[in-house]
């Protein structure tokens, strides 16, 4: 609060102030008040106009300059109320009270949301696992009551359950609860996870999958590295070449980390498209001219849990040549480890 | 022939994987009464139960714990939950395996006879006609003969054998292989098979491998 502003925001006092004191100089005139006596009674008005405006000027300057001082530092700009200290003066504490109650139920309205969005979550999750058990079924009839359309079916039902795992993920990834469990867990176990997952539909496209050195215990949640993994391999089978497609996948190890390679010589991702491949809903055009669209979720949710765990994912491809997605996992002390 | 308990509520899986494993040649029960399903596994002599968590009236991780004080049945926990939490915590309580719906049944049958065969409750025939077959050297052996197979060529003979006599496709050869972390393809399971009816023909057994055309193979006794 500059003296200038406060002036300029007291304009209205002043005039009045000048108003009166002329009407007060015109009566003295009036009654023809001796010329002393006249300055003396002026002098008298003006000094008590400045004592007033300054005194308020200071009560106020101090409580406002350390009210801007705080909130530009704060960074949840709400919990001022927590930092001011009780103003002297009428505005101030009407001031505080109203923030307080503004706050407060402001606070109010987003646990309600929370609380929605919780129940939301919940909801989704148990949906997912229900919706699992007719998948099951039908996985089960189709296994048992062998036909011709058989593969057909398990392709559907496989995408099904690709779908039903993104969402699944989606709400999990964008949870603030911890939501994960890290522990040692075997590269191999998880490739082989993954493999037996996408068995039929490499085997169908004639796609190559060569696992070499996976075998590294890292510290991660199997289970969400699984997903992210799947995910990547279900890139890599979409934009494979329909010649002599590969997928190779192998674990480097170094000092502080473990990076779990993923390469494809598929149709790769161009240089435009490159930086975006891990924005939400981000389909370049490999996503968009392909007959089975894409999402734009997969490698989203990928970066968001690699996030989460503490991982980093990272991209590199050369259009028409290859695609290499690495996963690096960093080595440190810091998780309570549980064996196996 | 082992006896295996199926306590999942869903009774359209429970009647479909009751199928899947009596066609595997097991004997299976399902669940009907939850209320009484722990006296049901304590009395009822079983050789695997399958297990899933979301049960009505008790919950399946609780159940574990409790048939787990008392009997050491092999346990595989079925279910759609598929947190490493729900994973870490069933195995904790003493379950054997832990397999996510919606699974690949003959991926689920492997890990019963993984596990079968881990609780000593699977007599596993580890010899054809007059050969032994040593899997951890990668041989089959008879007196002045002896043939020396491949890993792929192993899992593949082994798994022919726990089937003898029974048609097996070619897509449960290949899960077999897949699941031991042989990630080949069909053009290599062909040559792999080709090798080791050869082998076999080399030691005298000519057609001991019959192809079924269009549904796969058999080895016969």
């Amino acid at each position: 609060m500059s003296k200038k502003k406060y002036l300029k925001d007291k304009w209205l006092y002043l005039v009045i102030g000048v108003c009166i004191y002329f009407v007060i100089l015109l009566i003295l005139l009036a009654f023809k008040v001796n010329i002393q006596a006249t300055i003396s009674i002026s002098l008298i008005y003006f000094i008590g106009i400045f004592l007033i405006l300054t005194v308020e000027y200071v009560r106020k300057a101090a409580f406002y300059s350390d009210f801007k001082k705080k909130l530009e530092a704060l960074d949840q700009k709400y919990l001022i109320v927590e930092m001011l200290e009780d103003p002297n003066f009428l505005e101030g504490k009407i001031l505080v009270d109203s923030l307080y109650e503004i706050d407060k139920s402001m606070i109010e309205k987003i646990n309600e949301y929370k609380m929605q969005t919780h129940d939301f979550r919940e909801y989704v999750e148990l949906w997912i696992h229900e919706v699992k058990l007719p998948v099951s079924s039908l996985t089960l009839m189709v296994h048992n009551h062998k036909g011709e359309q058989n593969k057909k079916l398990l392709e559907q039902l496989s995408r099904l359950d690709k779908y039903l795992e993104q969402i699944l993920y989606y709400v999990r990834s964008e949870n603030a609860e911890k939501d994960y469990l890290i522990k040692r867990v075997n590269l191999a176990k998880v490739i082989s996870n993954v493999a037996l997952k996408n068995k039929d539909i490499l085997l169908e496209k004639n796609i190559d999958f060569i696992v070499s050195d996976v075998n590294v215990v890292v510290q991660t949640d199997s289970k969400w590295l699984e997903f992210m993994v799947n995910q990547i391999i279900d890139n890599s089978i979409k934009y494979s070449k329909n010649k002599n497609a590969y997928i190779k996948i192998v674990a480097k190890e170094e000092k502080d980390r473990v990076g779990l390679i993923i390469y494809d010589n598929g149709i790769g991702i161009s240089k435009s498209d490159l930086p975006r491949v891990f924005d939400k809903t981000f389909t370049g055009i490999n996503g968009r001219s392909l007959s089975s669209k894409s999402t734009g979720m997969g490698l989203y949710l990928c970066r968001e849990l690699c996030n989460k765990l503490g991982h980093k994912i990272q991209i590199v491809s050369q259009e028409g040549e290859y695609t290499k997605v690495t996963i690096f996992i960093y080595k440190n002390n810091f998780y309570h480890l549980e064996d196996d | 022939m082992a006896k295996i308990k199926i306590i999942e509520d869903d009774l359209s899986i429970a009647n479909e994987l009751k199928n899947l494993l009596e066609n595997a040649g097991y004997e299976a029960l399902i669940t009907e009464d939850f209320s009484t399903v722990l006296e049901q596994v304590t009395s009822g002599n079983f050789d695997l139960i399958l297990l899933d968590i979301n049960l009505p009236k008790i919950n399946g991780e609780v159940l574990l714990q409790q048939i787990r004080k008392d009997t050491n049945t092999p346990i595989i926990m079925v279910t759609s939950k598929n947190s490493e939490v729900d994973e870490v915590l069933s195995m904790s309580y003493g379950a054997d395996d832990y397999i996510t719906k919606p699974y690949n049944p003959t991926i689920l049958l492997l890990r019963i006879g993984a596990v079968l065969k881990r609780s000593g409750r699977s007599v596993e025939k580890l010899s054809y006609r007059e050969l032994e077959v040593i899997p951890q050297k990668g041989i089959l052996e008879r007196e002045q003969a002896e043939i020396i197979l491949t890993k792929n060529e192993m899992i593949i003979f082994l798994y022919l054998l726990q089937n003898i006599g029974n048609i097996v496709t070619r897509d449960e050869l290949m899960t077999d292989l897949w699941n031991n972390d042989e990630y080949i393809n069909d053009n290599a399971l062909t040559v792999n098979i080709s090798r080791l009816r050869s082998k076999l023909k080399g030691i005298g057994y000519e057609n001991a491998i019959e192809t079924r055309k269009g549904q796969g193979y058999i080895l016969h006794e």
